[in-house]
């Protein structure tokens, strides 16, 4: 999978993305070091979210934009951060929850010298402002003005209802499976795998990994309970997504 | 850590978790709390393995892992906290399905084809009292009558209909219409019933239910019990009856077809049903935890800050630009302000300021308060409303609205209880209001007798105005705004007539000082203004509301710089911050004096000097009532006397009254006359206002100038004229409850005004027996009177310009 031609970005940097687990030992401190840095930015776009008050889907719509417009382009060429930027602004407006370009800066600005004071209204506001605009525009034209994704959030809430019906009420009250498979989304949005598996497979392994996290039995007939909600996902696919989850994880320990 | 959660994940998980735990959660000390009981966890675990009774499917298949990550996050994953969801009953469908807001699925265990008796052993594990069931009437007996159970209703959901479960609805359980009839004769086989269960027995499998509403639980209450049409089955179950009978049916079809999935904010409502908050999301990421991130780095907090500092930019230039007089500017400077983040203290502190130095006090007020809302403890703020108040207080004593300037006084006082203004005010008032509550008797009485009076010096005095109008054409100088400069300091002190006393000596002075400077003239002038507006009658008050509107930014020039005239804040404020409290006067007062004295040259400041001192001396002596009186009636004495004098041609007088200005105490009486005077047309050119917003800036600006040059030479012509106006006053007040002709009204322009003010006047500081009819007629001014105002304003327009 991994492209050994280092010309073509897509071809280097998506597979490593896609497997960050299966790296072998030729040129992987680079991409190592950009899996790090998308790590970075994502968690940038994730903070930033959170003191916008921006609400998950919108946060993660951001964050495939990030992945998309990275799939395709060198992350040499662009800023990371004014990407990540102009995505959370992008992503507000394509999932109706507006950010003013302004509060974004601010919390950018905040982020990255943490205790400043905020900016004042001069040249390297409207500077910065105009920038990311611009940088907009940009990863509108990147992605072919292709910029509304199916997001696994309504399938894992469903999911969450039906299986709550399977499960003793009082079992269910007591076990936070919904805070846990909730978080297990919006944490995979760290990496690339938001992109590289589909909505309803990421949503039936995050909440297949909060119900073992948990010990949570449910009731099994001819079907597993994932087999029924998604009928293409296999044990396998669910394993691929949560071993990218998982790594995830282990990869918040080697970046912050 | 949650104990009985951590042992469900560590028998489902066994040893190695446990082992991975210790390992991975040695620093945590609640972990060490817990780990004993949890040794004993994992035994049992074990024991059950080797017995074969877990499920081995779990066994291998979990990545070891899966294990380290719920080893690593057990801090996360079991800390009481992490569960935030409260436990909440879903809403019953029957108010969902006319909008579903979300996919209603059916159960999963259909699609799973669990088996039958896993099924049945669920259903009565999870059933409760107070659930509700759905059914069919299969048997009626005399007892009760059987159900079919079909599904459940309310929160849970199963799919029981091939469960072959029949439940007892006892007639005691069915609630009676009429105490004659059999409550079973209502209800016929093949009836679909909702039902609440009354009770499980799950040893022999019974199930009892009720149609008693109060046997439902609290959740799910709202709902109705008993027979309902097919149409409202419940749509889970309609669902799982299509899917059971289609077997091509898959779950995420029927998700997909759902209405409520297309929902666009399903997310937002599914996770509010579930319990998750989308504004501090739970994150599994250490660095995520939303719990930590600061208050101050959020959007909203930040946004804030900047807006503030971003406002006090503004106001710093606003305050600027009021230092060099530029008060349009500065006034759009504060509205910027203002616009960037509302409710800026300092902003408002600042507007509220110009407010007031303009004039507006209400206006002002309203900023002080806002200001004060959001931070009450703001000095300035504080200082400024206990000005403002007690400046509105003495605005409203004047217009004899003493209860509510006391209450003004005593709000003020408040505020700042050392407040010496206040206090002082206060007192007067007090004092005030006992006398004139003994005075208004007598006076009415006086009134009566002076009416026929009055009537002569009337006919004189429109005799003098014919005269004085055809000398005025020969001068160039308009009457109308003149006088207000000299009465600048007037409102300062409407009680007390020892400090009115004092004005009008520093009046005179001024009005001479005024021939000199133009400039200064047009200061003090616009100051005038400003006490006029508040000063006149009720009416006064919402005409104030109209007038004094300030309009938006880019507007404000023309109006704004119309009415006011040059800088006087910044030296106020100054004067403010620095020695206020030792002062006995107002402080603008002050400050026109202060801005007048430094222009003025040496010798005409040693005569304010003079005069000052002469003051104090006065505001002793005059402090005892009894002479006040007296004086006050032998002034209204020769009041005849004096006007026969006022006919006599102008230049006289006006050497007349230059060489009276220094001599004696007898002249000082005439001088507050003339003050009086002055201020009437004062006040009546305020009354104005609106009238003279009309024009265009330059006219008005230049009639003002003019006025106050003019005024200053006809003094004394004023004084002696004011006297013989004194019996005008009463017939002018007769006018205007008879709703006075407009005849009347040329003759006795400045008298009807002159009456007002010199009615205030008097009777604050004199008790003398025609203020107080004076001060009554002013409050039933009548509307009429606006006309009779309004002609003699043109009047005077038409003289301001005329000649010279």
């Amino acid at each position: 999978m991994e492209g050994p031609s280092f010309s073509l970005p897509v071809t280097r940097i998506r597979p490593l993305w896609l497997a960050p687990g299966r790296r072998g030992s030729a040129g992987d401190a680079e991409s190592d070091r950009e899996l790090k840095t998308h790590f970075r930015v994502c968690r940038f776009i994730m903070e930033t979210g959170v003191k916008l008050g921006m609400r998950s889907v919108p946060v993660a719509t951001a964050c495939v934009l990030y992945h998309r417009f990275f799939e395709r382009v060198k992350l040499q060429a662009y800023e990371p951060y004014l990407v990540a930027m102009s995505c959370v602004y992008l992503a507000g407006k394509v999932e109706e929850q507006h950010t003013r370009t302004r509060d974004i800066i601010n919390v950018s600005h905040r982020y990255f010298n943490s205790g400043s004071a905020p900016l004042e209204c001069d040249k390297e506001f409207w500077d910065l402002r105009d920038s990311v605009v611009q940088c907009e525009l940009l990863i509108l034209r990147q992605l072919n003005f292709q910029v509304s994704f199916e997001h696994p959030h309504k399938y894992l809430l469903h999911y969450l209802l039906s299986v709550k019906s399977l499960v003793n009420r009082h079992a269910w009250s007591r076990t936070p499976i919904a805070e846990t498979s909730w978080a297990l989304l919006r944490d995979c949005y760290h990496g690339a795998l938001c992109i590289s598996h589909t909505p309803q497979h990421i949503a039936v392994a995050t909440l297949h990994l909060a119900l073992n996290s948990y010990g949570v039995e449910l009731p099994v007939g001819e079907k597993e309970w994932w087999q029924v909600l998604c009928v293409d996902v296999t044990k396998a696919d669910i394993d691929s997504v949560i071993s990218d989850l998982l790594q995830l994880y282990d990869m918040e320990a080697k970046c912050i | 850590m949650d104990r009985d959660l951590l042992r469900q994940c560590l028998t489902y998980h066994g040893e190695s978790l446990f082992n991975k735990l210790k390992c991975e959660q040695t620093e945590n000390p609640d972990f060490q709390a817990v780990v004993s009981d949890l040794c004993k966890a994992t035994c049992e675990r074990s024991e059950e393995r080797k017995r074969g009774c877990t499920n081995c499917k779990s066994d291998g298949q979990d990545s070891p892992l899966v294990e380290q990550f719920i080893a690593r996050k057990a801090d996360i994953l079991f800390c009481p906290a992490w569960k935030t969801a409260t436990h909440q009953e879903e809403e019953h469908e029957q108010e969902e399905d006319a909008a579903e807001p979300y996919a209603i699925m059916p159960p999963v265990e259909l699609f799973m084809a669990v088996s039958f008796e896993e099924r049945r052993a669920m259903l009565y594990r999870d059933l409760e009292k107070g659930d509700i069931v759905v059914g069919k009437i299969n048997n009626i007996r005399e007892y009760g009558f059987f159900l079919t159970l079909l599904c459940t209703a309310g929160g849970l959901k199963r799919d029981i209909e091939d469960l072959e479960l029949s439940a007892l609805c006892h007639i005691r359980e069915i609630p009676s219409t009429g105490s004659h009839d059999d409550p079973l004769s209502y209800y016929q086989i093949g009836d679909f019933i909702r039902a609440a269960v009354k009770d499980i027995d799950r040893y022999q499998e019974k199930i009892t239910v009720s149609l008693l509403q109060p046997s439902l639980s609290p959740t799910l209450e709202h709902i109705k019990l008993g027979v309902f049409p097919r149409e409202e089955l419940p749509i889970h179950y309609s669902r799982s009856v299509c899917a059971a009978a289609d077997s091509t049916e898959t779950y995420e079809c029927i998700l997909k077809s759902c209405h409520g999935y297309h929902n666009p904010s399903v997310v937002e409502y599914l996770l509010e049903k579930v319990g998750v908050s989308d504004t501090h999301p739970p994150s599994m990421m250490r660095g995520l935890q939303s719990k930590l991130f600061q208050e101050e780095d959020f959007a909203s907090a930040i946004r804030k800050r900047q807006s503030a500092s971003w406002a006090l930019k503004c106001v710093r230039a606003g305050v600027d630009h009021f230092k060099h007089g530029r008060h349009v500017e500065a006034m759009n400077e504060y509205n910027k302000a203002l616009d960037i983040d509302t409710n800026n203290v300092e902003a408002l502190v600042a507007r509220g300021a110009l407010y007031a130095n303009k004039g507006s006090i209400l206006k002002a007020i309203t900023d002080f308060e806002l200001a004060l809302e959001s931070c009450p403890d703001h000095r300035n703020a504080k200082k400024y409303l206990c000005q403002t108040l007690v400046e509105r207080g003495k605005q409203l004593e004047e217009q004899e609205k003493l209860v509510t300037a006391e209450g003004l006084y005593r709000r003020a006082l408040s505020l700042d209880d050392l407040n010496p203004d206040a206090q002082e005010a206060l007192n007067k008032i007090t004092d005030t209001i006992q006398v004139s509550i003994r005075l208004r008797e007598e006076a009415l009485a006086k009134e009566q007798e002076k009416a026929t009076s009055s009537q002569i010096s009337a006919e004189k005095l429109r005799k003098i105005l014919k005269e004085e109008k055809r000398m005025k054409k020969k001068r160039k100088r308009s009457a109308s705004s003149s006088s207000s400069s000299t009465t600048s300091s007037r409102n300062s002190s409407p009680s007390s007539s020892n400090s009115s006393r004092r004005r009008s000596k520093k009046k005179k002075k001024r009005r001479r000082r005024s021939e000199r400077g133009s400039k200064r003239n047009r200061r003090i002038s616009s100051k005038e203004s400003r006490r006029s507006e508040g000063k006149s009658e009720k009416d006064r008050r919402e005409e104030e509301e109209e007038v004094e509107w300030y309009p938006a930014p880019p507007n404000t020039s023309a109006t704004f710089l119309n009415q006011k005239g040059g800088p006087r804040f910044g030296e106020r404020d100054e004067e403010e911050v620095v020695g206020k409290a030792a002062e006995d006067k107002r402080i603008c007062q002050l400050y026109s004096l202060s801005a007048a004295s430094e222009d003025e040259e040496s010798d005409s400041s040693r005569r304010e000097k003079k005069g000052r001192d002469r003051e104090e001396s006065r505001r002793n002596s005059l402090s005892r009532s009894p002479e006040r009186e007296e004086r006050g009636s032998r002034s209204s004495d020769r009041r005849d006397e004096s006007s026969e004098r006022g006919k006599q041609g102008n230049g006289k007088d006006q050497r007349g009254s230059d060489s009276k200005r220094r001599s004696s105490s007898d002249e000082n009486r005439q001088r507050k006359a003339s003050c009086s005077s002055a201020e009437a047309e004062y006040s009546r050119k305020s009354n104005f206002n609106p009238e003279y917003l009309g024009i265009s800036g330059s006219a008005e600006s230049r009639m003002r100038h003019d006025s106050s040059q003019r005024n200053s030479f006809d003094g004394g012509r004023y004084e002696n004229r004011v006297r013989q106006d004194i019996p005008v006053v009463e017939e002018a007040k007769g006018e205007k409850d008879r709703k006075g002709n407009v005849e009347n009204s040329s003759s006795s322009r400045s008298a009807g005004n002159r009456k007002k003010s010199e009615g205030a006047v008097n009777h604050n500081k004199q008790s003398s027996l025609t203020s107080v009819p004076g001060g009554s007629a002013k409050k039933d001014l009548p509307s009429n009177l606006l006309d009779i105002f309004n002609q003699i304003a043109k009047f005077e327009k038409e003289k301001g310009v005329g000649p010279k």
